[in-house]
């Protein structure tokens, strides 16, 4: 009988007792009290996460979260994992630091994330505010060409990218991944919102199709950037496969392969690693808190419109 | 002024701009690298070798006015960007060490198109090949041609806790034979199994796993993964019998071994005894003087039993092997440094003193740092004992499939050590053999695809 | 190449009616206005197909090619006609990839929504004030991606000291010992956890977004001529959330046969990440290892067409199948 099971058992009995007295309080309660074991272990990991980078690395297997109270002390709760992660590492090229890593992440997702935004929505704008010839055939073409899992390209493009002569640059990272017809359809489907009335006034105003779609377009879309730019952002900085193979130089490696790399190297002493998965996962985070509402909107607009 | 596409995109060209800035900004330009590069790059994995190594090269850039630079890289990094660098044509390092296995990968294609220097005929030529232990080459070629110098033999021998095996009453001189070994190995199981059923003492540190030391007792027994040709050899009549002799040795009745790991689990082991004896090639020798300090005076070395009277006592585990890229812009001055390095008699002994590894060059045994006694092993010269098996270590030879073919291999192990647990003794040979050679098969016929290989005469016999 | 985001929503209404998409477009009146305007569209489109034309349609069709020849490295190429193909289609490890894989969609699907779906109307439930933080909280995991979450699983799984062994001890008394990572009939279960992990919240977003589309009134007139919650949820939430559930399943699945970095990472160091008697290796993890470990690119884009045919089978089985289904009830 430990202290887990001694919990769940009193949570079960407040239920049953609950039940026949009040059985609208005790229903919600037993929802109240799914969600939010759910919760707790959707957030466990990230909770464990925190306190193993902090923790030392003698302590780090002694206690499941935290040391008790009595126990912490600079011994047990130190910074010893950051210096450690953060001293340079010697390579061919020379001493790279990892903020290096951090900072290749953030220029190929950042720099990926906003070009595919500016050209899917110029195409979904194109898409869906004009008539031209082959219209029907792209959108098709689209379509299917969605329908191909990307592995099956990936060979193919290890030559390609090698007879480019873009073999271990930031290049072969971000062209490829600079447009996505996923996109394209998304702003399609945006763009469709943006009244025909007000496109036709700017136009007799005299205004250029670009600045049309500048200044009239893209602000009525804000929503569907704010979304697109989070689903790209998370896509292009969780990204493995395509820096692993284009990549060479020790210094111009993104974190996940970094950190794919520290796995094997560090495996009995993860405090290391562990703290590269946290400094990894922040600029996610930060980009979400701030854009939750549109990606949840963005994310679901597409599902439900019939 | 309103950004057209809204707050956050902004702030993401904001941050491309800014981290493209950073990374393009000149504060690499103060690195080592640029103030004079270095008229030769050393790459190794292994920290304590570039350790080594400072004294000498010190010395060598002092004799030859040049920058020697030596990079202490991940082994799995340095492995993985090696290879697929090589074949693009990046930038790589001018001398590299490899880790044992590893040739092979790099070995794939064909011979022209391997990223490292051929140096067969320059160690024909220069004599280096009479003056090294010749088996030791076989870990570093490919189809007759060899590609990187050997840095060490690894003979494998046995360390053990001399104050227990003494105070149980063996003499670990009768203990010439494996079949020999393992019936005193049982008595001592029995009779240290204490009423609960479990073995306060077991006889030997095996794993369970089909890894690296099933695969030295197999090169022991006369076999391998690959023969020199480059055939699969794991499914022999010798691979058979150490597979059946092992799963036996590892559970059920006749168990007289426990898995006692590395690091901390392997120090508690030592400690307490719980294993007697410990598969201990010289480089473990010192890890487990820094390691376990306290069990000094009470270790001691004896030669592997043999499998057969007469057969040979010892092996071989692991090796790093020095290549030189093709991309190396001075070969006579790297070549100068790797003999320098690496066979010069005069440092080898200092060297030996430092690592306690043996080096393949034969004329360096006989300098007195390798009889220098081990107080921490009882007394034994370290040196001299490795050194007098390491002419029997056997031949080892790697492939590109080497990777490949240990995966098999453990697969094979794995599943006859399940048939022994189920059904013991009974048709185990025949099982093993079966499984053994439904694995090789499947390496043969994934070789067999293999155009390159085939193009480039893989059949051709290697000079031996 | 084009990007894969981790999260995949779907493309506009499948599947689209083109005509009435065609027509959608505002004529372009005036005659000055015409020819500038009749440029334009191409200029906006144009980064799209070239980029398009030289990092996918000419890799599809060198994908191709590429299968009927082997290679060493991107240099080196021997053609050797159906030999990739057959032997792919023979080799038992790519037997046992995609009976891993298989094993893992099925397992995805079958646990994966029901519970998606069970949290989504648990959610739908609630008042806004907290279905706002629980919703967040849920698929917080989501955000980490599959690198990240299998780094992370692969210390939560080590035997003794992993907090999810522990967690297991605590709740049922077993599991401390257990090598999830070591032992290869506890690898795909594992994979399968940390995966449930990271997409139950993913897939309780659009479930929440479907449970809108259920008809309340509808609901409240089966309550009160006395019908059951079950009864409830099989004839009225069920039939208006199918269109939805559908899409669910098909991306899932399609997601699923595509999964290789949870596992490579999750089994990182163990066995180079296909775990022990490749018990972790995917079809993709297959071909990884023949593309870019051996080198052979041929061999790799071979197992690519296999990958993309199987995946295009199961899909249109699966939207006939559960399209039926769903115009039925």
């Amino acid at each position: 009988m430990n202290p887990l099971r001694i919990a769940l058992i009193i949570l079960a009995a407040v239920f049953f007792l609950l039940l026949p007295i009040r059985r609208r309080l005790a229903w919600r309660y037993a929802r109240v009290l799914l969600l939010l074991a759910v919760a707790t272990v959707m957030l466990a990991p990230f909770a464990w996460l925190v306190c193993a980078v902090f923790k030392d690395s003698t302590v780090l297997n002694e206690y499941s979260f935290l040391p008790p109270l009595s126990k912490i002390s600079h011994e047990t709760i130190n910074l010893s994992n950051f210096r450690a992660l953060l001293t340079d590492q010697p390579t061919v090229q020379g001493p790279v630091c990892f903020w290096r890593y951090v900072a290749n992440s953030l220029f190929v997702a950042s720099l990926i994330t906003f070009l595919s935004l500016v050209f899917s929505s110029a195409g979904g704008f194109a898409l869906a505010k004009y008539r031209f010839a082959g219209r029907g055939v792209l959108l098709t073409y689209m379509l299917a060409s969605m329908t191909i899992p990307a592995v099956v390209l990936l060979a193919p493009n290890y030559q390609i990218i090698w007879q480019l002569g873009w073999m271990d640059t930031y290049k072969a990272l971000v062209v490829p991944a600079a447009v996505s017809a996923f996109g394209i359809f998304l702003f399609r489907q945006a763009m469709l919102g943006v009244p025909n009335e007000l496109i036709e006034a700017a136009r007799i105003d005299g205004w250029g199709e670009f600045r049309i779609y500048l200044t009239l377009a893209m602000p009525l879309v804000r929503p569907m950037s704010g979304a697109f730019c989070l689903i790209c952002f998370l896509g292009a900085w969780n990204s493995f496969l395509p820096p692993n193979i284009f990549l060479q130089s020790q210094a111009k490696l993104t974190l996940p392969v970094v950190l794919n790399q520290y796995v094997g190297q560090y495996r009995h002493d993860y405090g290391i690693f562990l703290c590269g998965t946290l400094l990894a996962m922040i600029p996610p985070a930060i980009l979400f808190f701030s854009l939750q509402r549109e990606f949840i909107s963005g994310l679901t607009s597409g599902a439900v419109k019939q | 002024m309103n950004f057209p596409y809204g707050t956050a995109p902004l702030a993401i060209l904001l941050i491309a701009v800014a981290s493209g800035a950073w990374l393009i900004a000149p504060r690499y330009a103060s690195s080592p690298l640029e103030q004079r590069p270095p008229d030769l790059v050393y790459a190794t994995f292994v920290k304590e070798h570039a350790e080594a190594y400072r004294p000498a090269i010190a010395k060598f850039e002092q004799k030859y006015g040049v920058r020697i630079q030596v990079q202490v890289v991940d082994q799995k990094a340095l492995q993985d960007r090696l290879q697929s660098a090589l074949q693009v044509g990046a930038a790589v390092p001018d001398m590299v060490e490899l880790m044992y296995g590893t040739m092979g990968l790099f070995t794939r294609g064909p011979l022209a198109d391997v990223g490292f220097v051929d140096l067969t005929e320059r160690i024909h030529q220069s004599g280096l090949y009479d003056r090294l232990v010749t088996n030791r080459f076989s870990k570093w070629s490919s189809r007759g041609h060899i590609f990187a110098l050997p840095h060490d033999m690894h003979p494998v021998m046995l360390a053990y806790r001399r104050d227990l095996v003494e105070q149980l009453g063996i003499d670990v001189n009768q203990l010439t034979t494996w079949d020999e070994f393992c019936r005193v190995g049982r008595q001592v199981v029995a009779r240290t199994t204490a009423p609960d059923g479990i073995p306060t003492h077991y006889m030997i540190d095996l794993p369970t796993d089909g890894s690296d030391i099933l695969r030295l007792l197999i090169l022991q027994r006369g076999s391998g993964l690959f023969d020199a040709q480059g055939n699969v050899t794991f499914d022999s009549e010798q691979a058979a019998d150490v597979v059946c002799w092992y799963v036996k040795q590892i559970g059920g009745e006749q168990r007289i071994s426990f898995p006692c790991g590395q690091g901390q689990s392997f120090t508690l082991a030592v400690l307490d005894g719980l294993c007697l004896f410990y598969m201990c090639p010289d480089w473990r020798t010192l890890a487990i003087e820094s390691d376990i300090p306290s069990v000094s005076g009470k270790m001691s070395l004896m030669p592997l039993p043999a499998w057969t009277p007469g057969g040979i006592r010892t092996s071989t585990w692991g090796g790093t092997g020095l290549a030189f890229t093709k991309q190396c812009r001075n070969f006579d001055l790297a070549w100068k440094l790797a003999m320098y390095l690496y066979y010069d008699p005069d440092q080898l002994g200092p060297r030996f003193a430092a690592t306690q590894i043996l080096p393949p060059l034969k004329a360096a045994w006989d300098r007195p740092e390798f009889f220098q006694p081990s107080a921490f092993f009882s007394g034994i010269q370290l040196g001299h004992a490795y050194a007098q098996f390491a002419p029997q270590v056997p031949q080892e030879h790697d492939t590109a499939y080497t990777a490949m073919a240990v995966n098999k291999l453990s697969e094979a192990f794995s599943n006859t050590a399940l048939y022994y647990n189920s059904h013991g003794d009974r048709g185990l040979r025949d099982f093993a053999r079966g499984e053994l050679k439904r694995c090789a098969d499947r390496i043969r016929i994934i070789m067999d695809r293999n155009v390159f290989l085939k193009e480039s005469g893989s059949k051709s016999p290697a000079p031996s | 190449m084009t990007i894969r985001p981790a999260i995949a929503a779907p493309p506009a209404p499948p599947p689209p009616n083109l005509r009435r998409a065609l027509s959608d477009a505002p004529r372009i009146g005036g005659l000055g206005w015409r020819t500038r305007a009749r440029a334009v569209p191409y200029f906006f489109l144009l980064p799209f197909v070239a980029v398009n034309l030289v990092f996918f349609l000419y890799p599809l069709i060198r994908a191709t090619i590429l299968a009927f020849y082997q290679t060493d490295g991107p240099a080196h190429r021997a053609y050797v006609g159906w030999s990739n193909f057959n032997f792919v289609l023979h080799d038992p490890d790519f037997h046992k990839a995609m009976w891993n894989t298989t094993v893992f969609a099925f397992f995805s699907i079958c646990l994966q929504l029901p519970l998606s779906l069970g949290l989504a109307m648990l959610l739908n439930a609630k008042n806004d004030r907290l279905k706002g933080i629980f919703r967040l909280a849920i698929f917080a995991p989501n955000l980490a991606g599959q690198v990240f979450v299998g780094i992370l699983f692969s210390v939560l799984f080590t035997p003794h000291y992993g907090l999810f062994n522990r967690f297991l001890q605590a709740l049922i008394g077993w599991g401390l010992e257990q090598q999830w990572l070591g032992d290869p009939r506890l690898v795909m279960p594992a994979i399968i956890i940390a995966s449930l992990w990271m997409y139950v919240g993913f897939n309780m977003i659009y479930f929440l977004a479907a449970l809108q589309n259920v008809d309340q009134g509808l609901v409240e007139a089966a309550t009160i001529d006395g019908a059951g919650p079950a009864h409830i949820f099989w004839n009225i939430t069920v039939p208006a959330i199918a269109p939805v559930a559908t899409f669910v399943v098909v991306t899932s699945t399609i997601g699923s046969y595509q999964l290789f970095e949870l596992p490579y990472n999750l089994l990182a160091n163990n066995a180079e990440g296909y775990g022990p008697n490749n018990s972790g290796m995917t079809v993709v993890g297959y071909l990884y290892q023949y593309a870019f470990h051996n080198g052979d690119l041929g061999t790799g884009a071979a197992v690519g067409w296999l990958l993309t045919f199987i995946i295009l089978a199961i899909s249109l089985v699966q939207i006939r199948v559960l399209g039926s289904v769903g115009r039925e009830t």
